[in-house]
């Protein structure tokens, strides 16, 4: 069945899309598991690799660990990105 | 953790071992030994541990990063209070014996004070000496004053006389300005110590063989022809060039590679005779990370045999062929000539059809092999062992850790070339050796670290201590400290904040100390480097005055802040006050955690009565632990009662018996012959199982040796002629009959293995058709032998009887899987045709007796047997360990160990060494009395438990457990923290110590409060 995309209606979010200001940064949480992602980033550092600056890790025992309620407070506190890796 | 407590008989003997190299082999070995209760002497002469992994990139045949798996295995062998590490150091002389030796050890100066030093390396850009980075293999320069990598255990800087200004010229001292720990001392002075020791275990490792004198190859004259060793530095995130894989020549980046394989191994006339083992797997390894790197990289391996012959090895070529587009040419070359205006190679080789091929590729690569070191002579001669006539220490391939002086033992490239696991499997076999010998005097020669007594906090109101490190300028060159301290000093909960010039210094911990009594601080937040190596650290020191080691956080404000943001001061001052916030938030919510323990069962149930099993059992109870030995069928003996003797020729029915002997007469070893498990209960340390005659058994470890079993072959006509026989029935006939002059004898491998469905490689028919095939020229001079073949995998030391079959005119014929030869029974002969690969038309051979080289098979009821242990089996059946490299006799539950047949194909001297490191991984569980389990686990609350069984579903350890009331429980023994049941239990009655919701919670919140700073 052909599907005519006009047809159906974009959901439009209750607020308006704003400009981003021009020296405007993500605020990024970062969720890493202790033993490979959290080492990681260490290792970034030992090599003397560079990132921005507004990624902040909350080191976590494994990312099994990493429950739906931290992803939720994070966006709620206004967090522009999460970032789970292990 | 307590040891059960030796017997004072045998008190001459010392309970300390001295382990002499420390790569993987080495600090297996020693790990093992003193977690066992022995103390340990390491000894390397690098400034750090780690040895030959350390300098990889990655790992066949699962791709993991090397320093990642090693990286943790330094750091506990340098935290264990039962090692001590003596680096920059070398043994100069063994005198004594068996359970009482005396070495004598020359310490180098290091002239930096490891005491003092905290690794910082500020002092590194200062020096202006720059020196050929040996552990890039010459790619780079490194200083005079240097760690030799980055994650370098012990973590502190020495300095290399032969290159240092001030030592060589008396100018300079520029590092001792930078040095603000003051730990320059270039008064050091070399030292000779005098260590008293029971065993001692030699793992020096190996020396890659040196491809210059290969001058077809141009190695050294043209610049992008390197050493398979180059590669993986080029090929390491933490090498030269960062992981982007850069040509010599110009930094272009190569698209087209190629790997020339056996450089300098099975060639005795410029190079070593026998199989380096390895680098047929690194090549492929080598070749698909470099696709990884960069999709357009083509690559082509020119070989001789592809020698695949581990667990997984072909499936893991077949990846290399289809998913990276590896193309493997079977060709030796010539020459390589550089283009001068490209800098570009032209390989040349011959062709199938018997031509001169050149081929263009940006890249060479050598695939060099392994020798003995160049000390290796004199090594031999300082600890008084016999070595082979290539230099490799001499063992009995029925004792293969075994040298031939009583109480040393070997592991690892020392003894033969091989990988990583087998290694590993000799460290820990190895150990297993100096345990039984030792056993008795364990816990005699380790400290004991008396602690005071736990202080109660529960009524008090968080108080704070925050430690702002500077860490020389590593962080305080970036990050406002001062401004970071302050920023903390506001932070509720936060009695006391202060910086620190170097918080891990023996100052700095005394500094901590006495903070916490003088200021009452009930927690501690110490902002520097990372929880991974530090933590235990800070933990320690805090428990020395009473806190609980978990009243404690470590704010990553130098790996994750300084070092990754410099020249950003204000950016990285901020996150660094952000970081050190969100553990200040953690901390005030921090709880002491109790650290249960556990009693442990000394005895060992050993499933198998194989050689294996036997083996495991007699090491265990040589080393003081109870065996219960079940085994299936109604004798012990399992697969080797049908071999007669082994490539090497020893006599393997008389090794049986004595072996059977020894088991069924000793008194700690209980055999249930004719018995099978119906099931495991229990945990580590205190497990209770049932048998099929439901008796139980209670034990705290459990060994499965359960082997395989051989393949009864369908293919090539083997049921419709007595003259079509296998190998096994081969070796009989030549037993019992000898071998017949004038008779013709046609081998066929592969029958039955590299194939679907069955596509992996016995391991031990190559071995078998040679063994055969000595036999019957050696015998019957006048006999054929035709051996055909898809490769022959005559690795390591093998490679020897491959050449001796060859001189004795063993005729070796190729064929490939799509062209099988063809069988057809005449009256009295065979008549088997093949492709003649060199002649380019058939060749037809009428045989006397065809052999199928048939191999071998994982037991029948596998899946089945797998399921009452909890275990899983890899794809073609065999049990799958936890770790292919690292922990290859080892199970991902605790307490459960592998050996044999059971984990893949092996041949005997193999499965022997396998056994003793399943016994000496067992053992050295079973030595504790008791068993601290970690803090860090899932605390279960029954109030509020749903027993919806999420949790029991998803563990991957079995810890949730429904109750006998029919409810969910939760066994904290076997729970690893990982915390998954938290997260997927609906009812959150499930929190993790140290990780639990209100604390991560809290360090959200912390770090999206919106501050002006």
């Amino acid at each position: 069945m052909a599907i005519d995309a006009e047809k159906i209606e974009q959901p439009k979010s209750p607020e308006k899309v704003r400009d981003v200001p021009a020296d405007w940064k993500a605020n990024i949480i970062a969720f890493a598991c202790h033993y490979c992602a959290f080492a990681a980033a260490d290792l970034a550092g030992v090599m003397r690799l560079s990132y921005p600056s507004n990624v902040k890790v909350v080191r976590l025992p494994c990312t099994g660990k990493l429950d739906q309620i931290y992803l939720l407070r994070a966006f709620e506190r206004g967090v522009d990105g999460v970032f789970a890796a292990g | 953790m307590t040891m059960i407590t030796p017997k004072q008989e045998n008190a001459s003997r010392i309970g300390s071992v001295l382990v002499v190299g420390s790569g993987i082999g080495g600090m297996q070995a020693a790990l093992d030994l003193a977690n066992s209760g022995l103390m340990v002497h390491m000894v390397n002469d690098e400034p750090s541990i780690g040895g030959t992994m350390s300098r990889l990139d990655k790992t066949f045949p699962t791709g993991d990063c090397a320093m990642c798996m090693i990286s943790p295995r330094m750091v506990e062998s340098s935290r264990h209070p039962n090692i001590e590490m003596h680096t920059l150091a070398k043994v100069v002389g063994v005198s004594g014996h068996e359970g009482n030796f005396t070495a004598t050890i020359e310490q180098k100066a290091r002239y930096v004070d490891p005491e003092r030093c905290t690794g910082c390396g500020a002092c590194e850009p200062k020096c202006p000496s720059k020196v050929f980075n040996v552990f890039n293999q010459g790619l780079d320069k490194r200083k005079a004053i240097y760690a030799l990598f980055p994650q370098a255990v012990p973590n502190t800087r020495a300095i290399d006389p032969a290159h240092c200004l001030y030592l060589t010229k008396n100018v300079c001292r520029k590092c001792e300005k930078a040095c603000e720990a003051n730990a320059i001392n270039f008064e050091d002075q070399d030292k000779m110590i005098d260590i008293d020791v029971g065993s001692i275990i030699l793992t020096p490792g190996l020396k890659t063989y040196q491809p210059e004198i290969r001058q077809e190859f141009g190695y050294g004259k043209l610049q992008n022809v390197v050493t398979a060793l180059q590669f993986e530095r080029l090929l390491s995130a933490s090498g030269p060039c960062g992981g982007t894989v850069a040509r010599p020549s110009d930094g272009a980046h190569p698209k087209k590679l190629a790997w020339i394989q056996c450089v300098g191994s099975r060639n005795a006339h410029n190079g070593n005779p026998w199989c380096s083992s390895v680098c047929c797997m690194y090549a492929a390894k080598q070749s698909i990370i470099a696709n990884e790197h960069d999709n357009e990289v083509q690559s082509t391996i020119y070989y001789m045999e592809l020698r695949a012959f581990g667990k997984d090895f072909d499936k893991y070529i077949e990846k290399a062929k289809n998913d990276a587009g590896v193309i493997y040419k079977r060709a030796m070359i010539a020459e390589i000539v550089e283009d001068p205006a490209t800098r570009n190679l032209l390989v040349h080789s011959i062709g199938d059809d018997g031509r001169l091929v050149k081929e263009e590729f940006d890249m060479v690569i050598l695939s060099i092999g392994f020798e003995p070191r160049e000390d290796a002579a004199e090594f031999a001669k300082i600890f008084g062992i016999a070595t082979d006539e290539y230099g490799f220490a001499q063992t009995s391939k029925l004792r293969p850790v075994e040298t031939s002086r009583k109480g040393v033992y070997v592991a690892g490239t020392y003894q033969g070339p091989k990988d990583i696991p087998e290694t590993v499997i000799q460290g820990s076999g190895a150990a297993a050796e100096a345990m039984a010998l030792l056993g008795e005097r364990r816990g005699t020669e380790v400290k004991e670290v008396v602690l005071p007594d736990e202080r109660d906090i529960e009524d008090e109101e968080p108080r704070i201590g925050v430690i702002v490190c500077h860490c020389g300028t590593n962080i305080a060159g970036t990050v406002d400290v001062n401004k970071v301290a302050e920023m903390a000093a506001k932070e509720p909960g936060v009695t006391h904040s202060e910086t620190i010039i170097y918080a891990c210094a023996p100052d700095g911990q005394q500094k901590i100390r006495d903070l916490i009594k003088e200021k009452g601080l009930n927690r501690v937040v110490v902002a520097s480097c990372t929880p991974r190596t530090h933590a235990p650290l800070f933990q320690d020191t805090i428990r020395e005055v009473g806190l609980n080691k978990f009243l404690f956080e470590l704010a990553d404000i130098r790996e994750q802040c300084s070092w990754c943001h410099m020249h950003e001061n204000a950016n990285a001052t901020h996150k660094a006050i952000e970081i050190v916030n969100m553990n200040i938030a953690k901390t005030k919510r921090l709880v002491p955690v109790t650290c249960a323990s556990v009693g442990v069962n000394h005895t060992a149930l050993v499933v198998g009565g194989g050689i294996a099993g036997m083996t495991a059992s007699l090491s265990l109870v040589d080393q003081g632990y109870g065996v219960h030995l079940v085994e299936k069928t109604n004798t012990l003996g399992g697969l080797l009662k049908n071999v007669r003797t082994n490539l090497e020729g020893d006599d393997v029915q008389a090794f049986l018996a004595d072996v059977v002997q020894k088991v069924e007469k000793n008194p700690a070893i209980k055999v249930h012959l004719g018995s099978t498990v119906e099931k495991v209960d229990g945990y580590v340390g205190n497990f209770v199982t049932t048998l099929a005659n439901k008796d139980t058994v209670g034990h705290g470890a459990l060994l499965i040796a359960s082997g395989g079993e051989e393949y009864s072959p369908v293919e090539y006509d083997y049921a419709k002629s007595d003259k079509i026989i296998t190998q096994r029935e081969l070796e009989n006939l030549l037993a019992d009959k000898g071998p017949e002059n004038g008779k013709c004898y046609v081998m066929i491998q592969c029958v039955g293995s590299r194939e679907d469905p069955n596509n992996y490689c016995s391991r031990i028919c190559c071995q078998d058709a040679l063994k055969n095939s000595i036999a019957i020229k050696e015998k019957a001079p006048d006999a054929q032998v035709v051996v055909i073949y898809r490769d022959m995998r005559a690795y390591g030391l093998k490679e020897d009887y491959y050449r001796r079959a060859r001189d004795l005119g063993v005729l070796f014929f190729l064929y490939t899987p799509d062209a099988k030869p063809q069988v057809e029974v005449a009256e009295d002969t065979i008549k088997v045709t093949l492709e003649g690969k060199i002649l380019g038309r058939e060749l037809a051979i009428n045989a006397d007796y065809l052999v199928l080289s048939t191999g071998l098979r994982p037991q029948p009821d596998g899946d089945e047997f797998a399921k009452k242990f909890k275990l899983t089996c890899n794809i073609d059946g065999f049990l799958l360990e936890a770790h292919v490299k690292l922990r290859p006799v080892d199970f991902p539950s605790e307490g459960f160990f592998l050996a044999g047949l059971a984990h893949a194909p092996k041949n005997l001297e193999e499965t022997i060494s396998q056994s003793l490191a399943a016994a000496g991984r067992a053992g050295a569980l079973l030595s504790h009395s008791s068993l601290t389990v970690s803090g860090v686990i899932s605390k279960h609350n029954r109030d509020i438990c749903m027993s919806c069984l999420a949790c029991v579903k998803k563990c991957p350890f079995g810890a949730p457990f429904i109750d006998e009331d029919g409810r969910v429980s939760h066994n904290e023994v076997k729970c690893t923290g990982c915390g998954i049941c938290a997260g997927v239990c609906p009812a959150k009655a499930y929190q993790v110590n140290y990780f639990r919701d209100d604390q991560i919670l809290a360090m959200i919140d912390s770090v999206t409060e919106v501050h002006e700073y």
